[in-house]
């Protein structure tokens, strides 16, 4: 068939269902069926699956011209998708579109919550079409014969790229098109994209050594959707507090835009805030119960399919929810969305306002619900952020060992690997194309010895060598641990909930569980519950009257304000300082603003202000870059470090995105300091270095990074008792790492992952120059401003000390039992 | 490194405190020790799991390093000495053993200690049955919950408290736990981790420093 009539019979498909193909979608078709790799560049809601599903039929149409109806055709294609949630609805509009064009394929998915029957009937019989996340890839590729299964395979795509990107799952990614690229030469490779700001590395990074310009198209839908921002104002400042993140005391002014629309999402920034706005609306608007449900990731899958259905039909007046409902299909119901608290970065808070089922063209409203007096700012910030269109990059992360020794245990479970091979393909990525032959060899090394130092009696066992010299798992125990672990790229150490009875309500955080005795009450997926008592990795739990209870938090919960939010902060207190005060946010601000002038001072963009005082609590030296709270930590611990240098000190650190705090039990000699370049960018990753581990913060990026690589085993129901005899924290492997194996890779991947993601150094490095060009104004404030206070009540605190532990303990009290 | 230890007296008994996580008691010219969890490195890298071989000659090196320092008549392990089923580790244990003959090395058996009858016939550990009693003291894996002697001394646990100082200063710290007819040893072993528990104002605490015991209040 001719590619002109080919393409003719899809727009005719799309003329049968009401719809004109846009022209990026049949852009894409064209570069598809001529056999390119490439990239979608659109936004959710756009037409966008077709983009590519539609090419994917036609293909077969050509080259199966002669019988295109007949069954049993192979695995053609994967889609991949971050999330769960998108599956269905990808499934559902692929197996539409093939049946209509007399085509006999199966489109199936296969995730988490398959059943393993279901795996197995995938496994006899491919469907046409799987599709699936980066971790149930991975697991195709620990199954034996794996090269038969994939032998089909004309198409990969990859949906959401520009989520996958910034996390260790991209790597996945990466590594599984590696190796099917290495034994599938045709293989076509696709990502699907919203717009972010390196989208241009997002490209390299998909396509690894085939990003050569005439082997792939980028395809722009260039569809815009106009965002309209309103912040909900208190009425007077004077009340509204000065530090918060819940945003509770404007929940009033919320309840008539909830009753107004048809239905609304209100986006949380944690599952904590998720549980808490959900009661408080039912405390406040009791008629709204029934018709108001809540949405976030610790909740049952089957909760939230429940949720998500009801969103479509238009059955729910409002959802509470966090980025669970980031992204996916639009829910056409949904007219208005609401912001509790700051988004933390553009591209999320456009992305969060585009849910809305408006048309492409419309306008869509979002309104912005602050949760403290200076998060004001942020609502004039975020305003003209839109409309400068500063959306922010996806940092991707490289050389990441732990991803790398998972992956190759997972091709030595299956079966088994060559190493020569592999390494090419390897270092054919984005990710590990600077690893050099050494640090293969290393990796190499300790999946097979476990380490360097080999004793006579070591019974070391994992990847053994093959006499043909292929690397492989024999044991089965190791390979059944191994499959159970893929997962833990995306999952922490989470607690089954179920109640007594069986059934199941979601999961929390085991240190969440570990505060909790049985029959303490709390509050959980917007129910009351009495802890009954704690079973194989199981929280059991009955329905409690109790209208008191603990709320779970979640560690994850705080994201850093990104660079392109803050940097129009800083211009938001320019034209403060200017006068300028066109934004209706800094007009309400003006009185908070008066008594930070009043009792300090409020930066221009020359200077840089520091507060030194002193309350009950010690002496406080608090600054203020508005940098985010990633930055803030770095500089925080550099600054703590480079002071503790001049004397001996203690110091806790506490930051939020606007500045950060150090507090001391003794004064803090900051003259000294600054006399002596204590911005200074000389020496400074040393420093860093010195102060990350002064701080200990790599100690808390090593337990991701051991439990990917499969040093921390969790357990997982049922079978805890049998393996509790290797089950170690990460903290203790790190010590060990750090006191008798210090150039192990992943020990040094987590300073490389602290400096990079979490300090986000080049930043901090940025933010210094620009510190050292600034004047710097030391203010001495009688009492705590504006400015500090919600830093200073902040609990989660970093440390850094230079004083001897045996004299720290000498000042230090006992906690005692509370009578 | 100087090492500075604690006396304790207690329930008639004279106690040193050492900071490697040992007590050495004078009349009886024992050695304490609790919780070494000797052979868990193999245990863990016979199961895949790669720790550095070289964290158990820590454990040497502070088990020798207090022989040598007491030279003590009898050293009492109050369980958990062994992680494992055999593993190597315990013949490099009974090499050890055997290097300080005049010692009489005595275990009571903990949760984890399951090597057969055999092994520890053939090597020169004494077995004895949880609790054992000497003098007035009860010795046990387990803490004691009724006894009627004077003092229980046990492991298992592996106690840490918190501290807290001005500027919001905080620590959590391994210890030696003593309350009112109970006291329990911290872990000896590397690679063990520790529980926090809250004392009363009426227990006794001696937190551990690298090179320290300090008693805490």
């Amino acid at each position: 068939m001719q590619q002109q009539a080919l393409i003719q019979r899809g727009t005719d498909w799309f003329k049968q269902q009401g719809w004109t193909p846009f022209p990026f979608q049949m852009e894409a078709w064209q570069a598809h069926l001529d056999g390119y790799h490439g990239l979608v560049n659109a936004p959710t809601g756009s037409g966008k699956t077709y983009s590519l599903g539609m090419p994917i039929l036609l293909e077969f149409l050509r080259d199966h011209a002669d019988d295109p109806g007949r069954a049993d055709n192979g695995l053609r294609a994967i889609w991949i998708t971050p999330i769960r949630a998108l599956t269905r609805e990808i499934q559902g509009a692929l197996q539409r579109a093939a049946d209509d064009m007399g085509l006999n394929w199966r489109v199936a998915i296969r995730s988490g919550d398959t059943s393993s029957s279901e795996r197995q009937k995938l496994k006899r019989k491919p469907p046409e079409v799987l599709i699936t996340t980066p971790e149930s890839l991975h697991l195709l590729l620990a199954s034996k014969q794996y090269e038969k299964y994939f032998k089909d395979l004309s198409t990969i795509v990859i949906d959401e790229w520009h989520e996958l990107i910034g996390s260790k799952r991209g790597v996945q990614i990466e590594l599984a098109l590696s190796r099917l690229k290495g034994f599938l030469p045709k293989l076509k490779v696709w990502g699907i994209s919203a717009t972010i700001g390196n989208i241009e590395e997002a490209i390299s990074v998909l396509m690894g050594n085939a990003g050569q310009p005439d082997q792939y198209k980028v395809i722009r839908a260039n569809i815009d959707k106009r965002i309209e921002l309103e912040t909900i104002l208190p009425d007077t400042i004077e009340t509204f507090p000065w530090a918060g993140h819940l945003g509770i005391t404007l929940i009033e002014k919320i309840v008539p835009i909830i009753k107004a629309g048809q239905s609304t999402l209100i986006f949380t920034n944690t599952r904590a805030q998720c549980e808490i706005w959900y009661q408080k609306l039912l405390d406040v608007a009791p008629d709204l119960a029934g018709i108001i449900a809540m949405h976030h990731g610790s909740i049952d899958r089957k909760l939230r399919d429940w949720v998500e259905n009801a969103l479509h039909e238009g059955t729910l007046k409002a959802v509470v929810c966090t980025s669970s409902l980031d992204l996916g299909v639009d829910f056409r119901p949904v007219e208005n969305i609401i912001q509790i608290g700051s988004p933390k970065g553009v591209a999320r808070f456009i992305q969060r306002a585009g849910r809305s089922g408006h048309q492409p063209g419309a306008t869509s409203q979002i309104f912005f619900v602050p949760t403290h007096s200076l998060e004001l700012l942020e609502g004039a910030a975020l305003r003209q952020a839109i409309e400068e269109k500063a959306l922010e990059s996806r940092m991707p992360y490289i050389r990441s060992f732990d991803v790398l020794i998972q992956y190759l245990i997972t091709l030595a479970v299956s079966d088994g690997f060559f190493p020569g091979q592999i390494y090419e393909e390897v270092v054919g990525t984005y990710a590990y194309r600077s690893v050099t032959p050494e640090e293969w060899k290393w990796t190499l090394h300790f999946i097979t010895t476990g380490g360097e130092s080999l004793y006579a009696y070591d019974e070391y066992r994992k990847v053994e060598i093959e006499e043909d010299g292929r690397y492989k798992v024999n044991s089965r125990r190791v390979a059944m641990r191994h499959r159970l672990q893929i997962g833990t790229i995306v999952g922490d150490a989470d607690m089954q909930v179920k109640y007594v009875k069986g059934s199941r309500l979601g999961s929390i955080e085991e240190w969440f569980v570990g505060q909790l005795k049985p029959g303490d009450t709390f509050w959980f997926a917007g129910r009351s519950l009495e802890m009954v008592r704690i079973k194989d990795m199981t929280v059991q739990v009955k329905r409690s009257k109790k209208k008191k209870g603990k709320i779970p938090s979640y560690q994850g919960g705080r994201m850093p304000l990104s660079s392109q939010l803050s940097a129009f902060l800083l211009t938001k207190m320019d034209q403060i300082r200017a006068g300028q005060l066109n934004d209706i946010e800094l007009q309400t601000l003006q009185p908070l603003l008066d008594v930070q002038t009043e009792r300090s001072h409020i930066p221009d963009r020359s200077e840089f202000l520091i507060e030194y005082f002193t309350s009950r609590e010690g002496h406080h030296l608090v600054f203020y870059p508005f940098d985010g709270r990633n930055v803030h930590e770095g500089m925080g611990s550099l600054l703590a470090y480079r002071l503790s240098r001049i004397q001996p000190i203690s110091f806790s650190i506490a930051m939020n995105d606007y500045g950060f705090e150090l507090l001391s039990d003794i004064p803090i000699p900051i003259d000294e300091g600054l006399a002596n370049e204590l911005f200074s960018t000389r020496n400074l990753g040393q420093d860093i270095m010195d102060s990350i581990n002064s701080a200990e913060l790599a100690k808390r990026t090593f337990r991701r990074i051991a439990s990917i690589a499969g040093l921390i085993f969790m357990g997982y129901p049922g079978k805890q008792k049998k393996d509790r005899h290797v089950q170690a924290s990460s903290q203790l492997f790190f010590d060990v790492f750090r006191d008798y194996e210090p150039h192990n890779l992943l020990y040094r991947q987590a300073y490389d992952e602290v400096m990079t993601f979490q300090l986000e150094e080049a930043r901090m490095r940025q933010a210094l120059e620009r510190i050292n060009q600034q004047k710097i104004i030391l203010s001495k404030p009688i009492k705590a401003t504006p400015f500090a206070f919600p830093i200073m009540v902040d609990r989660l605190r970093g440390r850094l000390t230079s004083e001897r532990l045996e004299d720290r303990v000498q000042r230090m009290k006992l906690q005692l039992v509370k009578d | 490194m100087r090492l500075t230890t604690q006396h304790l007296h207690l329930a008639g008994a004279d106690l040193e405190l050492h900071p490697y996580r040992a007590i050495y008691w004078q009349q009886e010219e024992a050695l304490l020790l609790a919780d070494l969890h000797l052979g868990k490195v193999q245990h863990f890298r016979r199961e895949g799991f790669p720790l550095p071989q070289d964290v158990t000659n820590t454990n040497w090196d502070k088990l020798i390093a207090l022989l040598l320092d007491y030279r003590p008549e009898r050293v009492y392990f109050l369980g958990d000495l062994f992680h494992s089923d055999w593993n190597a580790e315990w013949e490099e244990f009974c090499d050890l053993m055997d290097r300080f003959p005049r010692v009489t090395f005595s275990l009571v058996l903990g949760n984890h200690d399951r090597l057969s009858d055999k092994a520890y016939s053939r090597s020169r550990m004494d077995i004895l049955e949880e609790p054992h009693r000497v003098g007035d003291f009860l010795l046990s894996h387990h803490p004691q919950e009724e006894h009627d002697a004077a003092y229980n001394l046990a492991g298992h646990i592996h106690p840490a408290v918190r501290l807290s100082g001005g500027g919001r200063q905080r620590l959590k710290l391994p210890c030696f736990y003593f309350g009112g007819k109970t006291g329990i040893l911290p872990a000896f072993g590397v690679f063990t981790g520790s529980k926090v528990l809250t004392p009363t104002a009426d227990d006794q605490i001696f937190v551990i420093t690298d090179s320290s015991v300090i008693r805490a209040t």
